[in-house]
Formats: C-alpha cells, structure tokens, sequence
C-alpha cells in the first residue's frame, strides 16, 4: 500500500565510485525549482516520474539497477493491534538506507522480520533473490544483522564472541582470527577483547556487536539502532567503516531516531510511522529542501505545542 | 514524611498483587507458608507458658535465635529484591537520618514483620509468669521487632550494595546453597539427639551459649527473670539494647554510603586468547560446544548443576540409611542417579541463553550442530564421571562382576537424559533464571508448564532406560551372565536415544528457531 512504486528511488543509482554528495550535491540544485510546486501538498506522492528523465540521463547506462533487499506486502500483528500494516519497499544493492520513525512505529518489527527473527503473518522478503523464509539458509547467508535491545553471548570474552560470530557463519579458524584482529583494530576494541562482553559498556558492546554482524562480510547490513549509546567518536568511526563498506558495493539498511545523522550519513531514506510507509527515496527527495527532521514530523502528523504546563515557569526553590 | 514512605510500601505490596495470576499463587503461597509457620510458633510459645521457666528459657533462646539468624540468611541467600532500596530515593535530597528512619519504619509493613510481630507477642503470654518476667518480655517484644527488621534491612542493603557487582553476586548464591546443603548432614546429627532423654541438657548447652549473643539475648532476659537471675536477665537487656543500637548506626552508616556513592567497580579479569574455542574445532557444532563449555565453567547457572550431580545422591543415601538399608547396597545408587540428572541438567539449555539465542536465528546454525554443540560438554564430562563413579562405587557393593552392568545402566540412562533433552530444550523450553541474576532467583514468569516438563523429563529418561535397568537386576540377583549383556544394550539402546533426540532436535530446532525466539523475548 506505501511505496507505490518500488523502482522511483531513481534508476540512476550512483555508481559506486561516485561519492554520494557529488550526486546529491547535483539533485539539490536541480530540485530546487521544482520543490515550491510540491511543498503546497504533503500528501501528494513523490513527484518522481516528473524528474526521472532529468536525473537518469548521465548515468543510466553505466550499471543496471540490483535490489538487493525487497519486502512485498509485509504485515505483523501482535492481537489486536497492527505492527506492521503491509509494507512494500525496494533497496539497491550500494545504498546507504535510513529508516525513520518515531518509538513504536515499528522499525524494529520491521527489520526483524527482514533478518528472519520474527516470522510474519503475511508478505516475502529476499535478499538478494532468496526469500528469508522459505530459503532462509541462503539469503541469511547474505545477511549481517545487529538486533536492538537482545542479548548477546556476553559471558565470552570479546574474540570469543567474534570468532563465535564467524564460526557459525562457516568460516574458518584462520579467517576469523585475521578478521578478529582487522575488526577489533577498526572499531578500536584492541584492549577489550580479552574481557568479558558483560563487563563492557552500552557503546562498546554495541561496537562488538556491529563487528561480529561484520564478520562474515556479507552483501546487506541489517542494523537497529546502531548509534544508541554510541558516543560521538566512536559514531563518527562508525559511520567512516559503513561508508567505506557502501562504497565498496555493500549496502546498509538502518534504524535511527536522529533524524541529523541519517540526513547525514544516509543516500536513502524511509519514513515509517505506525507500521507504514509514509515516504521514501533520495534523502533530498523525501526532504523536500527542508530539514529530514521538520519534513519527519510533519509527515509523523505535526509537533504538539506544550500547553498549560505554566506552573513549570514559576520555579520552586 | 513518615506516612508518605509507608503509604508508598503498602502501594507496591498491593501492586505486587496486580500481576499475573500465577505470580499471584506464588504471593499466596508465600503468605501460607508464612502464616503456618508463625502459627506453630505462636502456639508453640502459648503452650511453653506450661513448661516450667528453665526448660521454656533453653526452648526460646535456641528457636528464637534461629528465626534471628533467618532474617540474615534468608535474603543472602535467595537474594531479595529490594523495593526500598535506598538508592532509588537518593535523589530526593531528604537528610540521611530521616531517609534512614522512614526506610526502616516501611519495613515494618510486611509479612515477615507482622509474622514477626505476633511471634513476639506471643512471647509474651510464655512469660506471664509475674510482674517483672512481663516487663522484660514486653521490652523485647519491641527490641526483637527492632533488631529483626534492621538486620534484615542491613543485610539486604548490603547484598545489593556490597555485592552488586556480578562476579560477588555468582559467589555468594552459591555460597548461601553451600551453606544449605551444608546444614543438612547438621539436621541429620540433631535428628541423631536422643530427645525425650538428653534434649534437654543439649538444648541447655546451646541457649547458654546463644542467649549471650545477639541473637539469642533478647529471647533469653525474659526467661532469666522468670528463673530469678535478674543480673542475667538485666545484661541480656543490655546486649540486646546495645545490638539494636550498633544495627541503627550500621543502617545510618549504609545508607549514607548507598545515597552518596556512586555504583562500585567491578575489578574486571582479562583472559588469554580463546579458550575452549581453541580446543573445539572450527565447526558450527564446535563452536557451540565450545560456547557451552565455557559457560559450564563461567556462569553460576551451570553451576548449581554441577554442585547438583553430586550433592544429590548423597542426600538420597543419608535418609536411606537412617531406615537401615545396608551400605553395600546405597553404593549402586550414585550412578545411576548422577546419570539422571547430568541428562536432565541441559533440559532447558535453550532458555539459559535468553535472547542471545537470536544469533543462532539470524546465523542460520543447522538445528544439528546446535543439538550436538550443546551436549557436548555433558557428554565430555558425564562419560568419565560415570565410569569413574562406577569404578568406585562397584568394590563398595562387594562383587565386581555388577561394574560393567552398571556403567552400561549409567551410560544408557545419560545418553537416554540427553537424548531427551536434545527434544524438550528445542520443544518446551519454559522460563529459566536470566543469564547475570542469581543462579536462585526466581524466573520472571512460571507456569505449570515448568513443573510438567521437569517431572516429564525426569520420567521419561527413567522409562527409556527400563529395559537396561531391568538387566542390571538381572545381574544383581542372577550373576555375572548378564553383566555384559547390560553393557552391551545399555551403550547400544542409549546411542539409538541419543541419535533420534540430536535427530529430531535438530529439526525441531532448525523449524521454531524464531519462535523459540520469540519465547524468550517474552522472558
């Protein structure tokens, strides 16, 4: 019922070469006539057929669109209500992608039904060709999943748990040991990995975590929330090694309540609130030359004034 | 302030009853368990008003100073969550004493004050024996109450304070069951006591040590002024004053600390390299197995297992041979009940990894692999252990030729266990003590889902292994001709259990991964 039309986050997908802010840097300037046209009607669908012609002419040729992550008409109910309400999204292999919403939207559902952790009452999944539930071997396979909020293995010690990661994955002694060591360096966990997970802080077991979802390089990351907890530094490292991963081909699919850092860091965005789509495409293209955050709340259903709380303005001592 | 802080414990108590039912029954049977031991006790302390002074005296000071005891061990030992805890109102800004005072004062709110309270009381009625016997009693109705109420509140607050971290929190749940399992070879030695004619002078040698302490000495003044030592009875005043004093100070002190002190910091331990990992090869099912056997050794879930396998057949033994079986025939038990529960210990594996579970979910692990992974470690350490105890325990029985039908009867009812094992932990997994907590707490939700599949694995393992242990009698009565026999069937049947279990496991595993999952979000 969302996303009409799952091919719209343009046919010219950017290369992997070409850095993304080349692209958008293009896109703003071209948008911005056509953007007064579009802002009269939040409602009104993406105007993506009218500029598909303008933004596909230089690159089409060079590399036929891969979808890499395709959901058809997802839906999760838990009793009465509906979690997720039919979602139909189409992800390119090489994007960066944000997905947006405010608590309880059903972000988390949502990706745990792509990872093949909550089975749905309705609706296919496949990565990379393979449907997550009927062929879930294979197109897990493909997978790197960071859960939010669900344990980890946290009574091993920090390569203890990676080569956990990577042997369950089928690598080998050898690989995962070389990879322990290139990860624990990358994420800077040099010192931690001789302690136990449990004894680690929030931002550093999240770090673990994303490291261990690396492990086994697969083709698509699956990451909730991956910044929660996660100080600036660190986030910032983060972000340089997804960024490296997309430029490499990767792609990462993403969960975030900062609506800053997707805009920042992510070439594609999807809004869901109450477990639909509201808008997705280019992060420029759903933002409409506003803020990601002032065009989310918008299309979250308005920001509302706080009122009669005046009693907070008269201090007490 | 003071009504504020006991209206909000009579919120969280009536809370506690909002929960869902079964939560409910487990209050209820607390309160039952509660009320019934503080009748006996009441009616136990009206009917000593008939015994004469001394004899009530020795009576009163052992039993009182045990229930003192109680209100020390008991939360160290089940570890209580503490809903007054200090810290929680650390933010407040009330001064120390008044926060102190208030928190000591909700204590009062509770079943084990009221139980307390009317034990007290009753106490009373024992000494209504003249004036004076009176007014010490009524004074240590009020320190009783007192010190009973701050100790647990010290105790408790220093469990969670002092022993926050995880590590201290491992040891000391298993230190408390050490010392429970210790106290019982000391029941049976009271139970030796012949009563009806030395219990008296047994009881006597006891309170006069006892009734000096702490615990004791608010139960002893009274019984001193009944038998007409008043000096006694004056000092035991004293002490017992003097504890309730020293505990106040002590709670002050505490909470002053836990208000103003920020959490303590665990002293982390590094270690080397791999591990078990090293040692298991790098298969999904070595790495599970090697996953399982690190936390056989590391988390203090496994090992109350582990104290479990052979802490109980000599519980067993002890009442077996108070009813006069012969020493050579308790010697065939070990075996075949450490068998027993070594399968039975990994029925619930699955629920002890909680949602950590989800790796094996997105990592697509073969439910194979899994199965075999997780029995590993039970398997590596029951098979020895077997043999071992078989080896041992077989001379002890006075005829050599029952040790192979007894390591064939041990071997088939672990493989059997585990076998089994390999199905329910896949199938019913039902709610297990999170991973951290104290290996005795209780898990957030029960059922009688639990119960059944506790009792169910424990039977059927028992059924499967009928055949084998139908054999090894054959060998105790007949002779040594169907020793080997035993051996041989009792291998043979308990690798055909085993394989089906890792079999159908397996599968079982592979299809409800994400609905064992969902299991243990739920928990």
């Amino acid at each position: 019922m969302v996303d009409s039309e799952p091919d719209a986050p343009s046919p010219a997908r950017t290369p992997r070469s070409a850095k993304p802010q080349a692209a958008r840097a293009t896109t703003t300037t071209r948008k911005a006539p056509a953007k007064s046209g579009t802002t009269t009607g939040t409602t009104t669908p993406r105007k993506a057929p009218a500029r598909r012609p303008v933004k596909a002419a230089p690159l089409e040729p060079e590399k036929p669109r891969e979808i890499v992550l395709s959901l058809q008409g997802l839906v999760k109910r838990f009793g009465d209500t509906t979690a997720v309400a039919g979602v139909d999204l189409g992800i390119d292999a090489g994007s960066f992608y944000g997905i947006v919403g405010p608590n309880g939207a059903g972000k988390t559902t949502m990706l745990s039904m792509v990872t093949g952790l909550l089975r749905p009452d309705g609706g296919h999944v496949h990565v990379h060709g393979a449907d997550v539930w009927s062929d879930p071997v294979v197109a897990k396979r493909n997978m790197g999943v960071l859960p939010d909020r669900l344990r980890l293995f946290d009574r091993l010690t920090g390569s203890q748990l990676l080569y956990y990661s990577g042997t369950l994955r089928g690598l080998d002694r050898s690989t995962v040991v070389s990879r322990t060591a290139d990860l624990a360096d990358a994420f800077g966990l040099e010192d931690a990995l001789d302690r136990l997970v449990t004894d680690y802080s929030a931002g550093m077991t999240k770090k673990i975590a994303l490291a261990a979802a690396m492990i086994h390089s697969p083709r698509l990351l699956v990451l909730d929330e991956p910044f929660e907890s996660v100080d600036p530094v660190s986030a910032a490292n983060i972000t340089e090694i997804l960024r490296r991963y997309v430029a490499a081909g990767g792609t990462v699919v993403l969960s975030s309540h900062s609506m800053d850092l997707i805009q920042r860091i992510c070439d594609h965005v999807a809004v869901v609130v109450n477990g639909a789509i509201l808008d997705s495409g280019t992060v420029d293209e759903v933002r409409k030359g506003k803020s990601l955050e002032e065009r989310f709340v918008e299309l979250a259903g308005g920001s509302k004034i706080a009122e009669g709380m005046e009693w907070l303005h008269s201090f007490s001592d | 302030m003071a009504a504020q802080f006991l209206r909000l414990k009579l919120r969280l108590l009536g809370n506690a009853f909002r929960r869902s039912p079964w939560q409910l029954v487990g209050m209820l049977l607390g309160l039952l368990y509660g009320a019934s031991s503080g009748i006996v006790a009441i009616s136990g302390l009206i009917s000593l008003r008939l015994v004469e002074a001394p004899v009530a005296d020795a009576i009163v000071t052992v039993f009182g100073g045990i229930i003192v005891l109680g209100f020390v061990i008991l939360p160290l030992a089940f570890g209580v969550d503490d809903v007054m805890d200090p810290r929680k109102l650390a933010l407040l800004g009330i001064p120390t004493t008044t926060l102190a005072r208030n928190l000591a004062l909700t204590s009062l709110i509770g079943v084990p004050a009221v139980v307390l309270t009317l034990v007290a009381l009753a106490q009373v009625v024992t000494w209504s024996r003249g004036p004076l016997p009176l007014l010490f009693a009524l004074i240590s109705v009020v320190l009783l109450v007192c010190t009973c109420m701050l100790l647990s509140r010290v105790v408790t607050s220093t469990a969670g304070f002092l022993l926050s971290t995880r590590r201290a929190r491992d040891i000391s749940g298993l230190v408390g069951f050490l010392v429970l399992v210790a106290l019982v070879p000391v029941v049976f030695l009271l139970l030796r006591v012949d009563w009806a004619n030395d219990g008296y002078r047994v009881l006597q040698g006891v309170a006069s040590v006892v009734g000096w302490t702490p615990l004791g000495a608010v139960w002893s003044a009274p019984g001193d002024a009944a038998t007409g030592d008043i000096g006694a009875a004056v000092l035991k005043l004293l002490i017992a004053i003097a504890t309730v004093v020293l505990l106040w100070f002590a709670w002050r002190a505490l909470v002053f600390a836990m208000t103003t002190s920020s959490q303590r910091l665990a002293h982390v331990r590094t270690y080397r390299g791999l591990g078990w990992f090293r040692l298991f090869p790098a298969t999904a099912a070595g790495a599970v197995a090697a996953r399982s056997a690190t936390y056989w050794v590391r988390d203090a879930r496994y090992h109350v297992s582990l104290i479990v396998v052979p802490v109980v057949p000599l519980l067993m033994m002890v009442p077996l041979a108070v009813v006069g079986v012969p020493p050579n025939v308790l010697a065939l038990f070990p075996v075949p009940i450490m068998a027993l529960f070594l399968g039975w210990s990994v029925h619930n594996d699955v629920a002890y990894d909680s949602t950590a579970i989800w790796l094996h979910v997105a990592s697509s692990v073969p439910g194979k692999a899994d199965r075999i992974g997780r029995l590993t470690p039970a398997l590596l350490l029951g098979v020895p252990v077997i043999v071992l105890a078989a080896f041992i325990t077989a001379p002890l029985f006075g005829d050599d030729a029952i040790l192979p039908a007894l390591i064939g009867l041990g071997l088939c009812i672990l493989f059997a266990g585990l076998g089994l094992a390999s199905v329910t932990s896949a199938q019913f997994p039902y709610p297990a003590v999170r991973p951290g907590d104290s290996p005795f707490a209780q898990p957030q939700a029960v059922g009688t889902a639990s119960s059944l599949i506790q009792s169910f694995s424990f039977f059927f393992t028992a059924a499967l292994s009928a055949p084998v242990a139908w054999l090894a009698w054959l060998t105790l009565i007949e002779g040594s001709k169907w020793a080997l026999p035993t051996l041989g069937l009792g291998i043979a049947l308990g690798l055909v259990y085993l394989a089906i279990g890792v079999w159908g496991g397996g599968r079982i595993f592979t299809r409800r991964g994400p609905a064992i999952l969902a299991f243990s979000m739920r928990n």
